[in-house]
């Protein structure tokens, strides 16, 4: 090999080199950076821009849209994107986590074949989804109809057209992204780390939080990052679940973009809805670091 | 290590029993943890299985199934707008996924082999859109050809689908191109071949199962999507996820679950195909490929 080598970089520099691999990346960078990053520095700019009599954006230093933010009905709506994206991702880690564990550690060689029916569905269309959830949580569907056959609701009790509707819409939609990761933190756990525990006299409860739980943090942390991204600008879930005054931040783009035809202000929106992504992001980002560095420590 | 230093004969009697006890509660079957599994399942696909009974329900009740019947399936053949988005969605998917396999395998190859800045950099732009809600990027694809003074039409969904979907075969391809062995592309180029040839008759071909997943799962992926679609369509037969969001905001009807069963059976279909490519060609399940892993 060492007597091949340099005969072979003499060859690859004599046909163009490694430079083919930079020419690779070229086409794809280029579409990406020409629609995709283009784009969202045009979202920033029109934020501070505003539109002719006919709706087209005019650039220009315009703050009114960014002012109207100021307003206190979009710091409610804010406020309640904010909460239903929080509750969100606390219920579908609840959810997720036993069902997680128990197809990582219980289900045997069912194991692959349970998650991919977790997986599958969900890569159905989202909407046909989350309609056929709408339809499960009205008021004569399957759900009320068991809980007030067991007495735990009466005939007044509402899921849809609630905050419990929206919520329960985005659990239902993102539910598996917090799975999926927290299954693959579960399955490369150490399951020797729990048989000690156990041998430690540590009871189930006690291994579960000293043991399990802080082995898998790191699978928790990813799957709230990526249920709370999609939850936070969800609009479908507030829309088919919620009434008129249970709209999130998702809503009032879509809304100022649509029927309010103020683009400036919907782009203020958006890049208030990015802020507060970033800063979720920086968060997680900062947080894992940190694990990291313990871990090399 | 208090077993050790107990000296007496009668007092290891109380740690031994315990330690039966707990490795019986060890083997049990976690039964409280199989039910609330059992109970994530059912209302998993609870929503999926009233779409579908419903479908064939013969009258308009979502509550009340009055027997079996075929009459949404046929009001749908006749629909003569849904059929037309039909179409629109299936030529998106088409282009979309044509395109992003195409730029994306490309990509993938350079961000594994080329590791300058401009690869690093190059890292992170394919990253964005993965973090980025969808209703940014719609508004964000709106703006951008509005502002060049396109008018929205299927060709601009086309455009904006593949931009997104670029990433997803990226993230898909990278972890395979990194567990090829480089050196068998040397002893390709020892052997005579340029580069070029060896990447296109070594390389591709051991990358055609996962590229071949990733286009199928790009297709499944751009048929169903909403909100892209939703942001960049125009006037022209708009995809069939738009028209089903119209269908549904303005009262519900039955038709639409028919739609939407025919879809569900689709990409589900569509999925399986994907994860079952990879074994078609020898190798382990393709779960990897859904999760990323």
């Amino acid at each position: 090999m060492a007597l091949l080598r340099p005969s072979s970089r003499i060859r690859r520099r004599g046909t163009g080199g490694d430079r083919i691999w930079t020419w690779l990346m070229v086409p794809g960078t280029l579409w990406m950076t020409g629609f995709l990053i283009a784009s969202l520095v045009l979202v920033a700019v029109l934020a501070v821009g505003t539109t002719d009599d006919l709706g087209n954006p005019r650039f220009g230093f315009d703050l009114s849209g960014v002012r109207a933010l100021a307003d206190p009905a979009y710091s409610e709506v804010l406020a309640r994107s904010l909460g239903y994206a929080l509750l969100t991702c606390a219920i579908c880690l609840l959810i997720a986590y036993p069902v997680a564990y128990t197809i990582a550690l219980h289900a045997g060689r069912y194991k692959h074949a349970l998650i991919a029916a977790i997986v599958v569905p969900f890569f159905a269309n989202y909407l046909v989804r989350m309609y056929g959830w709408s339809v499960v949580l009205s008021d004569d569907g399957p759900v009320l109809r068991t809980l007030r056959a067991v007495g735990l609701a009466d005939g007044n009790t509402k899921i849809l057209n609630t905050g419990v509707g929206v919520v329960a819409g985005l659990v239902y939609g993102f539910v598996v992204f917090m799975i999926i990761p927290l299954y693959a933190a579960l399955e490369r756990l150490d399951v020797s780390l729990i048989e000690a525990g156990r041998d430690l006299y540590g009871g189930p409860v006690r291994t579960f939080f000293f043991v399990t739980l802080p082995a898998t943090r790191q699978g928790a942390a990813a799957g709230l990052v990526l249920v709370f991204l999609p939850a936070m600008g969800d609009f479908v879930s507030a829309q088919l679940m919620g009434g008129p005054d249970q709209i999130m931040i998702g809503n009032l783009i879509q809304d100022k973009f649509f029927q309010g035809q103020n683009w400036p202000l919907g782009s203020a929106l958006t890049m208030l809805l990015m802020l507060v992504l970033l800063i979720g992001m920086l968060g997680y980002l900062r947080r894992t670091r940190k694990d990291e560095a313990e871990a090399r420590r | 290590m208090t077993l050790l230093r107990l000296p007496s004969a009668t007092a290891p009697a109380r740690p031994a029993v315990k330690a039966r006890t707990r490795r019986g509660r060890a083997d049990r079957k976690p039964r409280v943890l199989i039910a609330v599994t059992g109970l994530f399942f059912a209302l998993l696909y609870l929503p999926i299985a009233v779409v579908t009974l419903f479908s064939f329900n013969s009258k308009k009740s979502l509550t009340v199934f009055s027997g079996f019947s075929l009459r949404w399936y046929r009001a749908f053949v006749h629909d003569d707008v849904l059929i037309s988005s039909l179409g629109t969605s299936l030529r998106i998917s088409l282009v979309a996924m044509a395109g992003s396999v195409v730029l994306g395998v490309a990509l993938a190859l350079g961000l594994v082999r080329c590791r300058t800045r401009l690869g690093s950099l190059a890292g992170l732009i394919m990253l964005v859109p993965l973090v980025t809600p969808e209703i940014v990027t719609g508004v964000a694809s709106m703006l951008l050809f509005k502002g060049l003074g396109v008018a929205l039409s299927t060709g601009t969904v086309m455009l904006a689908e593949i931009t997104f979907s670029i990433s997803y075969v990226t993230v898909i391809l990278r972890s395979r191109i990194a567990a090829l062995n480089p050196e068998v592309e040397e002893a390709a180029m020892d052997l005579g071949a340029t580069r070029w040839q060896a990447v296109r008759l070594v390389t591709l071909p051991a990358l055609l199962p996962a590229v071949l997943a990733s286009a199928v799962l790009i297709f499944a992926l751009v048929f169903d999507d909403f909100v892209l679609a939703y942001f960049t369509t125009g006037v022209d037969p708009q995809p069939l996820s738009v028209r089903i969001y119209s269908a549904i905001r303005f009262g519900v009807q039955p038709t639409i679950n028919a739609v939407g069963t025919l879809m569900l059976a689709g990409s589900v279909g569509l999925i399986a195909l994907a994860l079952f490519i990879p074994r078609l060609f020898g190798r382990r399940g393709g779960l990897d490929i859904l999760s990323g892993e």
